[in-house]
């Protein structure tokens, strides 16, 4: 019993340090779309990431903010600016998943010329050290009970995420992270009953990381 | 060669060769001659040169010779009886002598039995050289009672007389010596004289054994660094190069494939998916990486759990071990060795 014990203790020490604290800049990818497959941006700017954890306690949140530019052949006409929090407090079930929750909240400037969108993360999370120091990570959250700048409801709603981090010396990080989202909205704008409004962002980002 | 002559090669050959260890260091011209005329089978001079001799000033060791003359003669003559009776002068002036069953004639030997049977003596007292910690072994003494005798046994030393044991006893007796006083200690070092006297009815007789007694100090145990049969395993290990790093990146890789394609809205249309090749890409060549190199060593363990187990059982006798040193150094290692008795150096 012991052994097994001492084995499993060994085991989640390896996967998740008892302490630590990661916060670094990363440069950010982003490509956008709302309502038709017309409407169509792309973009790049800049965010950061931090990261705590606390024995099977972890808490990750990222702020990025990206120019999104209309893209190519696309009937959108005026780019904006997308600011986006998000935030995961994780609860380690076993050396290698999670539990976590948390809140995203994407603001768009000027306001209307995209919609801003807030919810509440649920889901889980699949992490495993491939090599000493590189850990890879994947993310499935509902976002449920989402809020939009212009009304309307959202039945089903999906985030998913793949994310690396690699030590690349000493406490220096490199990170590397990608969120596909997809939100099913619905929006009543007249009598014309309810119609479908979907979004459908997906970002990259990669940065360096620091470590204590 | 007849039997009758065969006979009587063997009777000469017993019968002269325990006079060849004595014949050189009789002086007595009388017992020479005696030892002579037994030596030429001229029995009836023997009996009268050894009475005569005996009648001479003689040493303790001629007088026993002469008389085991007269025994031999007697045995030879088959006058058992008058052979008892010189051998029991023999043994009672040399309790010590012992004849050789081997090289002497049956009727002799026999006569000498019965002749040591039909005294007191106290033989072939012997106390073993022995070393141990007090109160925790003791002194092996050894003696032959001849006849059944109240026998009591000391230790007699300057510092005092130590009663060893008293009993009745008969024929070959063991005894022990804890050489502890009555409260415990060992008895003071010093030169001791181990004395046996036995006593029936009015005969009486002691012999005794010096022996030297010293003390020293109890030998403490070295620590332990590592135990017998039992080693220090590696706590560390290299683990077998395997393709899992790269296997793990696809599988996490793919399921954000799997899912980005799956979820993306047909209204909206197919992404670039620029993001999910840097990132993905990013995943797939760290996984490749983490593959073709060499994996770090990792703490094994199963063997740290063994480490520690074995450096706890170690710590563990090193304090009994320590423990014990506290008490061995409280203790005292006897030594006891026996002494030559005084004129044991002649010949008996």
């Amino acid at each position: 019993m012991r052994p097994a014990a001492a084995a499993v203790l060994f085991v989640l020490g390896q996967a998740a340090p008892a302490q630590e604290i990661t916060i670094g800049p990363q440069a950010v990818l982003a490509s956008y779309r709302e309502v038709v497959s017309g409407l169509r941006y792309a973009g790049f700017g800049f965010g950061g990431a931090m990261s705590v954890r606390f024995h099977k306690l972890s808490v990750d949140g990222v702020v990025t903010r990206v120019k999104l530019d209309t893209a190519d052949g696309s009937a959108a006409t005026q780019s904006f600016t997308a600011t986006q929090f998000d935030v995961w407090v994780g609860y380690d079930v076993a050396p290698y998943a999670s539990l976590e929750v948390g809140i995203i909240r994407r603001t768009a400037d000027p306001e209307l010329d995209a919609q801003s969108v807030g919810a509440v993360r649920l889901g889980a999370r699949s992490f495993y050290e491939i090599g000493p120091g590189a850990t890879i990570l994947f993310r499935a959250n509902y976002l449920a009970a989402p809020k939009f700048s212009g009304g309307g409801r959202a039945p089903f709603s999906l985030d998913l995420g793949l994310g690396l981090d690699v030590r690349l010396a000493g406490r220096l990080r490199g990170t590397a992270a990608y969120a596909f989202q997809r939100i099913n909205r619905k929006t009543s704008p007249g009598s014309t009953g309810e119609i479908d409004a979907p979004i459908q962002e997906t970002v990259g980002r990669v940065g360096l990381a620091l470590a204590f | 060669m007849t039997s009758l002559r065969r006979l009587v090669v063997a009777l000469l050959a017993g019968f002269v060769a325990p006079a060849t260890a004595l014949a050189q260091t009789v002086q007595n011209p009388t017992l020479r001659r005696a030892q002579q005329a037994y030596d030429n089978l001229e029995y009836r001079q023997v009996l009268t040169l050894a009475q005569a001799a005996l009648r001479e000033r003689l040493t303790g060791p001629e007088r026993a010779r002469a008389y085991e003359l007269l025994g031999f003669t007697y045995g030879a003559m088959d006058s058992i009886l008058k052979a008892v009776d010189a051998f029991k002068q023999v043994v009672l002036i040399d309790p010590e002598r012992q004849l050789d069953p081997n090289r002497v004639s049956p009727k002799a030997y026999s006569a000498f039995d019965v002749a040591l049977r039909q005294v007191l003596l106290v033989r072939q007292l012997r106390v073993d050289s022995t070393s141990f910690v007090g109160g925790q072994g003791a002194v092996p003494i050894r003696f032959t009672v001849t006849q059944p005798a109240r026998v009591v046994t000391r230790a007699v030393g300057s510092e005092g007389s130590f009663l060893i044991d008293s009993s009745a006893w008969n024929g070959q007796v063991n005894l022990t010596w804890p050489a502890r006083l009555a409260n415990g200690d060992p008895v003071p070092a010093g030169s001791y004289t181990v004395v046996v006297d036995a006593r029936l009815g009015q005969n009486t007789f002691a012999a005794s054994q010096p022996v030297r007694l010293s003390h020293g100090r109890v030998d403490t145990l070295a620590h332990l660094t590592s135990l017998p049969g039992y080693e220090y395993l590696p706590e560390t290990e290299v683990p077998p190069q395997s393709w899992r790093p790269l296997g793990l990146a696809f599988l996490y890789t793919g399921g954000a494939v799997v899912g980005t394609v799956g979820l993306e809205s047909s209204s909206l249309g197919s992404g670039s998916k620029r993001e999910l090749a840097v990132v993905g890409g990013a995943a797939l060549v760290t996984g490749l990486v983490m593959t073709l190199r060499k994996p770090a060593p990792r703490p094994a363990a199963a063997n740290i759990l063994y480490n520690r187990l074995l450096r706890d059982q170690i710590a563990r006798r090193n304090q009994e071990i320590a423990k014990e040193n506290v008490a061995r150094r409280q203790q005292v290692q006897l030594t006891v060795v026996p002494l030559p008795k005084p004129g044991a150096a002649g010949v008996r």
